[in-house]
């Protein structure tokens, strides 16, 4: 019933009615979702524009390329060694389960020995971690290596 | 004056639908936003699957918007659907976007392949929820008859029952709500694997978080029963007590369904219970907000 009164003819020539009545005409978009729908084409053409630069990136068409290093120093704490490491994608394609091994030669043999598995590598990014080793790795020789992946 | 009033009025409504729209996106999106299996998805996904992922959630959030879409003023127009759609995209990849570097699965250090294809498979569920944002907890405007009478009863003498019927109902909906929403996410591994990689001052960004979306959702969105959720009786009736104590309720909420997946044990130092609570206190923030709007 208020509704009927808020039609009668003395309310919809005022003009603040008219303005919201314009205001919620589905006909007529207003200035502010204008700008609102300005801002979200130039974010989605954005997103789109930055998936074809990765698409035609060369760099993304080489297959993965896996790099095992140590990283900074080894550290000791409770008669633990810790070798810190960085294993990097230096390819393109992204690789998973990489495996990276860590061997401790003492005297040509080896003494202990580390595995370490990363779900997922992009081309680019790199991961640190730690072995930890019971034997100071000073005293040998470390050989840090990527032994294998799987492509997605 | 008019006219400065007038742009006022439409910027605030405007506010208003994009606040509603990125709200029914976290309620719809935050559980895939917990899953690493979708962030795995996007670490890998060729560029070519995500321009069709683009394009396939464009048709179907078009065609939600047909009938549904975030704005109260929607038109049912070609154009004006396929303008909303835009919008709704862009609130998708957005806030994912925001909630994807609070998760820290986007940081400095992601290439930019692996961070375009978690925000596009993560916003694609945000974006289907900023669609349906009209539909979630639909119940038309409350009467208003029924809102214009409440005041009375707030300015007359105080109904403690009811004070206290509101406040059970309050921590009743919020449990109700925290519990459907975060109940499959606690006994998962990511609530683990997030909070492993958590800083201190990261986990109070996740409280400042919980709290703006949860304020939003119950006060700013404009969904369905938010004019009654203001006029509610109760201990903690205004918005911003209201806000903090549910959000600590959803934070007791989230700590109990831990305990009981055997995600936390007594034994764990506190800083672990503090850093999972926490964690799991967002979604389970965002489901105990929409539990108050739906009781």
């Amino acid at each position: 019933m208020s509704n009927l009164s808020s039609e009668s003819p003395e309310s919809s020539e005022s003009p603040e009615s008219s303005e919201s009545q314009a205001d919620s005409n589905p006909d007529k978009r207003t200035a502010a979702e204008w700008i609102t729908f300005g801002m979200a084409s130039c974010l989605l053409l954005t997103l789109v524009g930055l998936v074809i630069a990765v698409w035609i990136d060369p760099r993304h068409q080489q297959p993965p390329l896996i790099e095992a290093a140590q990283a900074g120093v080894i550290w000791e704490s409770s008669g633990q060694f810790y070798v810190p490491f960085t294993v990097t994608n230096a390819g393109g394609g992204t690789a998973e389960s990489v495996q990276i091994i860590a061997e401790l030669e003492i005297d040509g043999e080896v003494v202990e020995s580390g595995e370490q598995q990363i779900d997922f590598l992009s081309g680019g990014e790199a991961e640190t971690g730690a072995f930890i080793f019971s034997k100071n790795p000073q005293q040998g020789t470390l050989k840090l290596r990527a032994a294998s992946y799987t492509l997605p | 004056m008019g006219k400065r009033r007038k742009r006022r009025h439409q910027w605030a409504n405007e506010l208003d639908d994009l606040v509603r729209g990125a709200c029914g996106g976290f309620l719809f999106g935050i559980p895939l936003l917990y899953t690493m299996e979708v962030w795995w998805i996007g670490s890998f996904v060729e560029p070519v699957w995500m321009l069709g992922a683009i394009a396939s959630s464009f048709v179907v959030v078009f065609l939600i918007n047909r009938t549904a879409g975030f704005r109260k003023s929607s038109g049912i127009r070609l154009a004006d659907a396929a303008m909303e759609t835009v919008e709704a995209i862009a609130i998708g990849i957005l806030c994912t976007l925001l909630l994807l570097i609070l998760l820290q699965e986007i940081t400095p250090q992601v290439p930019l392949d692996e961070a375009l294809g978690k925000v596009i498979f993560e916003a694609i569920p945000f974006t289907l929820g900023v669609a349906l944002a009209n539909q979630f907890l639909s119940g038309g405007e409350p009467d208003a008859s029924q809102t214009d009478s409440q005041p009375a009863q707030k300015s007359g003498q105080p109904n403690q029952p009811d004070e206290l019927n509101g406040t059970l109902s309050d921590i009743g909906g919020t449990l109700l709500g925290a519990v459907i929403v975060a109940f499959s996410i606690a006994p998962t591994d990511e609530v683990a694997m997030i909070a492993s990689a958590v800083s201190a001052p990261w986990l109070l960004g996740f409280i400042a978080t919980s709290l703006l979306i949860s304020y939003a959702v119950v006060f700013q969105a404009d969904f369905a029963n938010q004019s009654k959720r203001r006029q509610q009786q109760g201990l903690f009736q205004r918005p911003l007590s209201e806000t903090i104590v549910s959000y600590l309720v959803s934070l007791i909420a989230a700590t109990v369904m831990l305990l009981f997946f055997h995600r936390l044990l007594l034994s764990d130092p506190w800083q672990l219970w503090l850093t999972y609570a926490v964690v799991l206190g967002l979604p389970a923030t965002v489901g105990g907000a929409a539990g108050r709007l739906a009781v």
